[in-house]
């Protein structure tokens, strides 16, 4: 049965990421950007996610920049990406719904590496996201599916291995990865 | 406006439209190391006149090129970001404007070439034509600076306190149609490419294995 996961625990994991993503580039080219925080949060706000975002206030390593649709949070991210900032994006299953364009142009064609973690609001659960009521849960992993987009589900505290595993894997694969936020965040 | 006039016949002065590669030209003359984001009619020009520099094309995303500037802006601080718009783009992500002013780039200058048509695809009337106020929209949104230029050589003279400004600047052109669009220039550096360039110019990569394996 899946489980909810705490916010600082996602936090953690988030700076750890950005720490990692910061050292490889840091690694690799002679002027890497540099910055007092860790890396950036692009949201669009996720209910799902709540707890994570209201804890990312109060952080000073990680800066948020609420952006008011999915399709600038991921045309931003690649900005931040060629300037050589690690970043990651929070929405919800309706805002790719939003934006599929903007991540077929700008991550996909481009081949812009862009690491999302997107809220399955309203998922019931006792049953898999295919599997659901709701329209918006039931479509969100066949959506990723046909666009070939790589995506993994967070189904509890023990997953949150994922985080790094994806944000390497969309810099690997020069494109989008996503990991499905699956219950409401504590 | 004439009773049987269309929104987007009615010009908002009686001048005579700057012509946007006129603008480029002066804009490239005295970029210095900013980065520049154009988009669709800009874009065809601009690889010409500026073909070597710190650009990034909006292309495949209409409507991004404000928000990839932010994001350039947000990540390059030390640099100045021009983004060289269109009202028919930014008019698809018209949000874009509070999201810039709530970041609140002080590098970032945001020039608008207000045509009132959707030029690259066959010159359509934008949604209320050159009647749309960007510059009234820009103040409400909160950039720091918000101003229309109808005349070159009042954009001549003003363009140095522009470009020093504390950002984020908008400056909204009165243009006529450019020479070309993507549609009839064709070609140009596919984006993916561009990416790549731009990210090395920035970063420097110390190996060739690294630039290809950072890229």
């Amino acid at each position: 049965m899946p489980e909810s996961i705490p916010a600082t625990l996602i936090i953690d994991t988030l700076k750890d990421t950005f720490r990692e993503a910061r050292a490889a580039l840091a690694a690799e080219v002679a002027e890497p950007p540099k910055h007092s925080h860790l890396g950036w949060i692009l949201s669009v706000p996720d209910t799902h996610q709540k707890t994570v975002l209201a804890a990312l206030d109060k952080e000073e390593q990680i800066r948020v920049l609420t952006c008011a649709t999915e399709d600038e949070a991921t045309t931003i991210a690649a900005g931040l990406y060629i300037g050589g900032e690690p970043c990651v994006l929070m929405i919800q299953h309706a805002g790719l719904y939003a934006s599929v364009n903007t991540l077929r142009g700008v991550a996909m064609d481009g081949q812009i590496p862009l690491f999302y973690m997107i809220g399955l609001l309203s998922r019931e659960k006792d049953k898999a996201p295919r599997e659901s009521r709701h329209s918006m849960v039931r479509y969100c992993e066949p959506l990723l599916d046909t666009f070939g987009v790589p995506h993994a589900r967070l189904d509890g505290p023990d997953d949150v291995h994922l985080i790094p595993e994806y944000y390497r894997l969309s810099r690997a694969r020069k494109g989008p990865a996503v990991v499905l936020v699956g219950l409401e965040t504590i | 406006m004439a009773p049987d006039a269309k929104p987007h016949d009615v010009k908002p002065h009686d001048v005579k439209p700057m012509k946007p590669e006129e603008i480029l030209h002066l804009i490239n003359a005295q970029r210095g190391s900013a980065i520049c984001v154009p988009t669709m009619t800009t874009a065809p020009a601009w690889r010409t006149i500026a073909p070597d520099d710190l650009s990034v094309t909006c292309v495949g995303f209409m409507g991004g090129a404000s928000s990839l500037g932010l994001g350039l802006a947000l990540a390059r601080p030390d640099r100045r970001v021009l983004v060289l718009d269109g009202d028919g783009s930014l008019l698809m992500q018209l949000g874009s404007l509070a999201t810039v002013a709530g970041a609140a780039p002080r590098n970032l200058v945001h020039f608008l070439f207000k045509n009132g048509v959707y030029h690259t695809s066959g010159s359509q009337g934008i949604p209320g034509g050159l009647t749309v106020d960007f510059v009234a929209m820009a103040k409400g949104a909160g950039y720091r600076m918000a101003c229309a230029i109808h005349d070159l050589e009042d954009f001549k003279r003003r363009l140095p306190e522009l470009l020093k400004a504390e950002g984020p600047v908008f400056v909204e052109l009165y243009t006529g149609l450019a020479e070309q669009t993507p549609m009839t220039a064709g070609g140009g550096v596919p984006f993916p490419q561009q990416v790549t360039d731009l990210r090395a110019k920035l970063l420097k990569p110390r190996s060739r294995a690294c630039e290809a394996a950072y890229a």
